[in-house]
């Protein structure tokens, strides 16, 4: 079905998706006729370096993975003049409820390539790299196919249309860790050691990726740079809020009525934002606003709640990725944590003792209160464990695992009460694993 | 000559606040040795001095103040700065939350098996939990314990309940109980970092995760028995200790490893009359904190094939009758050739020399070892077997073997000090035996021994005090582990003061200090030295240059 292309009056922003519905968008032939790498040539060579980096800092692109730390502003911490800088893009998408880069690469492969010179440009890269989920291999096939006809036109590798910049690009095939998501994870990953997140400091942008300055953005984020070099930060800026500028790809699945990729301007709010995407199915219970990480959101908190930044932050919850999850009374919250907590449970690294134990600890008293035997005080106990491992790790894996643990419990409260009511021995005393200090000696 | 050598200079010290206190402290050690310096505990335990941070147990948790506020960060990790601030369980009821967080992690999935765990009462784990956790249990039955182990090695206990992974074979001399685990990763860290092989590796993720080798491979090191010293908790165990000993029982003396020119410091563990381990002790200068497998298992050698009487022509008499044969040997003889050793203390080969000056024109020292001398590893050995070699070049006894070898003829008694010449060089060794009187000291019953016509048991390095100087000129104590093959035995300086009073001038000496003052009295550079001054951590001196053999590690 075709993404409308207005909304209540006004043009929607085809900022990433612009070649998502050109029927073989994803040949170079095809691309090249709608524009693509049109910013190969003097609209990038005959611009410094610097100059590059601060139209990026002006549009206010800010990540589009889930932190939304400001892009330009990452790019400045680079040191230059040492060792080679690397541009790793972050293609590991697997925040559920997301599904943004999966289609941006196989609807849009040359846009990424295109983001990835001029970033490379940029930052002095010579070799960059997309780390590509090991799931998707049709993304990795057309990754790998787009990347053979750009070759081929010249567009990558030596002295790129004679400017003397070179870039080469080489796709990498995760190994299906979510954990690898998280950048030095991810560098690790790459790197061909265990995907576990480093301590920091060192950042990556200092020592990444073959101790070396890395740079690690998002497909989105990547894809976004050709266009605003293209059209310029104030273009850019005609959509959104002055903190959250700029277009984003949104994803929705859940009770809706037409399920997908949205491209909408920041800062609309999420009930145009269900009106878009087909409509709400029943009656709103709960959203889950930016991936499964981010802290649910009531149905009151939902209709206050704008796309941006700094609304989801007022509300002590984030955009994260842009998935959106909305669910109706028929769902129930207790069976959805029980998924939320099993994934986290499953994916920790196994690193850090908080998060490792934790999860799985979490996962299974919400796995035994949702088989009816819950006892009072568990919620509290799911609520204090989740505090617990909150803050106390290496990356923020474990605030991510905490946060809908601790919104679920405390938001949707009534509905875990119901389920320890069911246990007929819910207020018997608790039977715990044996403690007995002394008792051998 | 300068002597001793200077001590370092004292760095400069920086002001860091700890809840609220002012305190100086060291700016080149991580945060969390500082504040146990100063007093403020700090518990640990996937972090270990020699091994390279990697900050995954999140217990020594401290809030330091940053540019948004106080912020939970890991004291192992951070390194004082001036002006730090810091805030510890004292102060924050944050931090406290915190660890005690981490603990409840920590055991929720951990056995409660400390009576039957080799570890208790040197774990980790179980004083933290002592020391600062002490809380109740919320662990809920129906919730269960995770038992973490490999699919490969489940164990199902006598009520057929799944108690993970339990004693797994890792290898010729550790196991390994994959249940115990805190996935700490020290170990791994010392295989790949220390032992430069990655031979242990962690498998799985989140709460599932394990410790294992891959797959058919075993954990087969020189340094593999390291890796159950490190383990905070009881999963690594050697083979060689398992259900041995109850470790509060054990009583300690330290002393240095007898096999090796590095001289890594160790610890002697003994009771019942029995050593039961040997351990390694730290010494950032020397051997930080490893031994290799061979000095670690020396200890099974103390109690074997020990030579625990006096030997006449191979016949057993007591120790006492082979020392009357043998001092009337000397007294008879025209030439001896008397032959120190590297492997005993710089006091058992002062005493030679005394022996051999108050023997006048008619003896001659040599010394030296035919044993091949390897390489260094970089870790805790430099190679070379001959403990003791730099005490002998200072002592100016000669590396002359094979002078010995070729002048034989010259001579009617050879005494050998714990020296055990035929098995190091049997050919070289068959020209002593033209010598008619072949006198052996020795704690074993070796080729040497064989060769003897009268053999005198003396006491071995575990069981004696004295110094040795290793390769890298420190001088380091061996303290006396009061368990002895035989009482019968005496140290191989005291043998030498009894041959002197039969054949020689009387050595008046009653303890081995008295040996060290000769020695200090012969080697310039031990000027001053006592034991008390060289201290635990070995005492560095300043001296010529060193001979190629004992090599730098």
């Amino acid at each position: 079905m075709p993404q409308p292309t207005h909304w209540k009056g006004k043009e929607l922003p085809k900022v990433i998706s612009g070649l998502f519905e050109v029927e073989n968008g994803h040949q170079l032939e095809v691309a090249r006729a709608h524009g693509a790498y049109a910013t190969i040539g003097p609209k990038l060579f005959d611009r410094s370096q610097f100059e590059v980096i601060t139209e990026v800092m002006d549009s206010g692109l800010r990540g589009r993975g889930g932190a939304g730390f400001p892009t330009g502003m990452k790019w400045s911490f680079v040191p230059r003049g040492g060792k080679p800088v690397y541009l790793v893009v972050n293609a590991d998408e697997g925040e559920p409820g997301t599904f943004k880069d999966r289609l941006c690469m196989t609807r849009d492969p040359h846009l990424l390539l295109e983001g990835c010179i001029c970033t490379g440009y940029a930052l002095g890269v010579r070799t960059a790299y997309i780390y590509v989920r090991g799931e998707m291999l049709p993304q990795i096939r057309r990754l790998n196919q787009a990347l053979k006809e750009a070759y081929a036109a010249g567009l990558l590798g030596e002295n790129i249309g004679g400017s003397g910049y070179s870039l080469d690009i080489y796709i990498h095939r995760g190994a299906g860790a979510y954990i690898c998501g998280e950048e030095t994870g991810l560098i690790n990953s790459l790197e061909g050691f265990k995907g576990q997140p480093r301590l920091k400091p060192p950042f990556p942008a200092i020592s990444g990726a073959f101790a070396s300055p890395t740079v690690v953005n998002n497909v989105e984020t990547i894809m976004a740079v050709p266009k605003i070099l293209m059209n310029g930060a104030k273009w850019y800026r005609q959509w959104g809020s002055d903190k959250s500028p700029g277009s984003k790809l949104f994803t929705i699945s859940g009770d809706i009525g037409r399920p997908g990729v949205y491209e909408v301007p920041l800062g609309i709010s999420y009930l145009d934002f269900f009106e878009l995407a087909g409509g709400l199915q029943g009656d709103l219970l709960g959203c889950i606003p930016g991936g499964s990480s981010a802290p649910v959101l009531t149905a009151e908190e939902t209709a206050k709640a704008t796309m941006d930044y700094e609304s989801l932050a007022s509300l002590k919850s984030m955009l994260g990725s842009g998935a959106v999850t909305p669910f109706n009374t028929t769902r129930d919250p207790v069976r959805i944590l029980e998924t939320i907590a099993r994934f986290y449970a499953h994916e920790s690294c196994g690193q850090c003792t908080p998060c490792r134990e934790g999860t799985g600890y979490v996962d299974r008293i919400v796995k035994k209160l949702a088989a009816g035997k819950g006892r009072d005080g568990d919620v509290e106990l799911i609520k204090d464990l989740a505090d617990r491992y909150e803050w106390t790790t290496i990356c923020a894996f474990a605030p991510g695992a905490a946060w809908p643990v601790q919104s679920f419990v405390t938001k949707f409260r009534s509905h875990f009460l119901g389920y320890i009511d069911k246990n007929p021995e819910h207020a018997a005393g608790r039977d715990l694993v044996a403690h007995r200090p002394g008792a051998f000696w | 000559v300068t002597n001793p050598a200077p001590a370092p200079a004292v760095p400069a010290l920086i002001t860091i606040n700890v809840d609220g206190k002012d305190h100086q402290v060291d700016p080149n050690q991580q945060l969390v040795d500082a504040l146990n310096a100063i007093g403020t505990y700090t518990p640990t335990f996937c972090y270990h001095q020699d091994l390279k941070v990697a900050g995954n147990c999140r217990i020594c948790l401290v809030e330091t103040e940053g540019p948004r506020g106080f912020g939970l960060g890991i004291s192992c990790h951070l390194r004082p700065a001036p002006g730090m601030k810091v805030r510890t369980p004292a102060s924050s009821d944050v931090v406290k939350k915190a660890r005690k967080g981490v603990m409840e992690f920590l055991l929720v999935n951990h056995p409660l098996d400390c009576p039957i765990c080799d570890k208790a009462g040197e774990c980790t784990l179980q004083e933290h939990y002592m020391n600062s956790g002490r809380h109740e249990s919320r662990l809920d039955d129906d919730v269960g314990k995770n038992y973490k182990g490999g699919a490969d090695h489940r164990f199902t206990d006598s009520k057929g309940d799944d108690r993970g992974g339990k004693s797994i074979d890792l290898g010729p001399t550790v196991v390994l109980d994959q249940e115990r685990c805190i996935l700490c990763d020290r170990c791994v860290r010392f295989m790949r970092d220390v032992a430069g092989t990655e031979q242990l590796q962690l498998a799985g993720r989140g709460d599932h995760a394990y410790i294992t080798t891959f797959p058919g491979e075993k954990l087969d090191h020189e340094y593999d028995l390291n890796v159950t010293d490190i383990c905070p908790v009881g999963a690594l165990t050697g083979k060689h200790f398992r259900f041995q000993q109850r470790v509060w029982l054990l009583k300690k003396v330290e002393s240095i490893a007898p096999d090796d020119s590095l001289g890594a410091n160790l610890t002697i563990e003994y009771n019942n009359g029995k050593i039961w381990r040997i351990m390694p002790r730290r010494n950032p200068g020397v051997n930080k904190s490893w031994i290799s497998n061979r000095t670690r298992l020396e200890y099974e050698k103390l109690g074997a094939n020990r030579l625990i009487d006096g030997r006449i022509n191979g016949a057993p008499v007591s120790v006492s009758a082979a020392l009357v044969a043998a001092g009337k040997a000397i007294g008879a003889a025209k030439r001896i050739a008397l032959v120190a050793s590297g492997h005993l203390t710089t006091e058992d080969n002062a005493a030679i020399l005394a022996l051999a000056d108050g023997l006048g024109g008619k003896a001659e020292v040599f010394g030296g070892s035919w044993l091949a001398v390897g390489k260094a590893d970089g870790i805790a050995r430099s190679g070379d077997p001959v403990a003791n070699r730099k005490a002998l070049n200072l002592l100016n006894i000669p590396d002359n073997l094979d002078t010995l070898a070729e002048r034989a003829s010259e001579f009617d008694t050879l005494v050998v000090f714990g020296n055990d010449l035929w098995a190091a060089n049997a050919a070289q060794a068959a020209k002593l035996e033209t010598i008619r009187e072949r006198i052996v000291l020795s704690s074993w019953i070796d080729a040497s021994v064989a060769k003897a016509t009268i053999a005198i048991g003396i006491r071995c390095w575990a069981e004696v005090r004295g110094t040795m100087v290793n390769s890298q000129g420190r001088i380091q104590v061996l303290n006396a582990c009061p368990v002895v093959a035989s009482d019968q035995l005496e140290p191989a300086w005291q043998v030498a003061c009894r041959l002197a009073s039969y054949g020689g001038k009387p050595i008046p000496w009653i303890g081995e200090s008295d040996a060290w003052k000769a020695a200090v009295a012969r080697v310039p550079v031990f000027t001053g030295v006592t034991y008390r001054s060289i201290g635990p951590m070995g005492l560095l001196i300043q001296q010529a240059p060193a001979p190629a053999a004992a090599a730098k590690v």
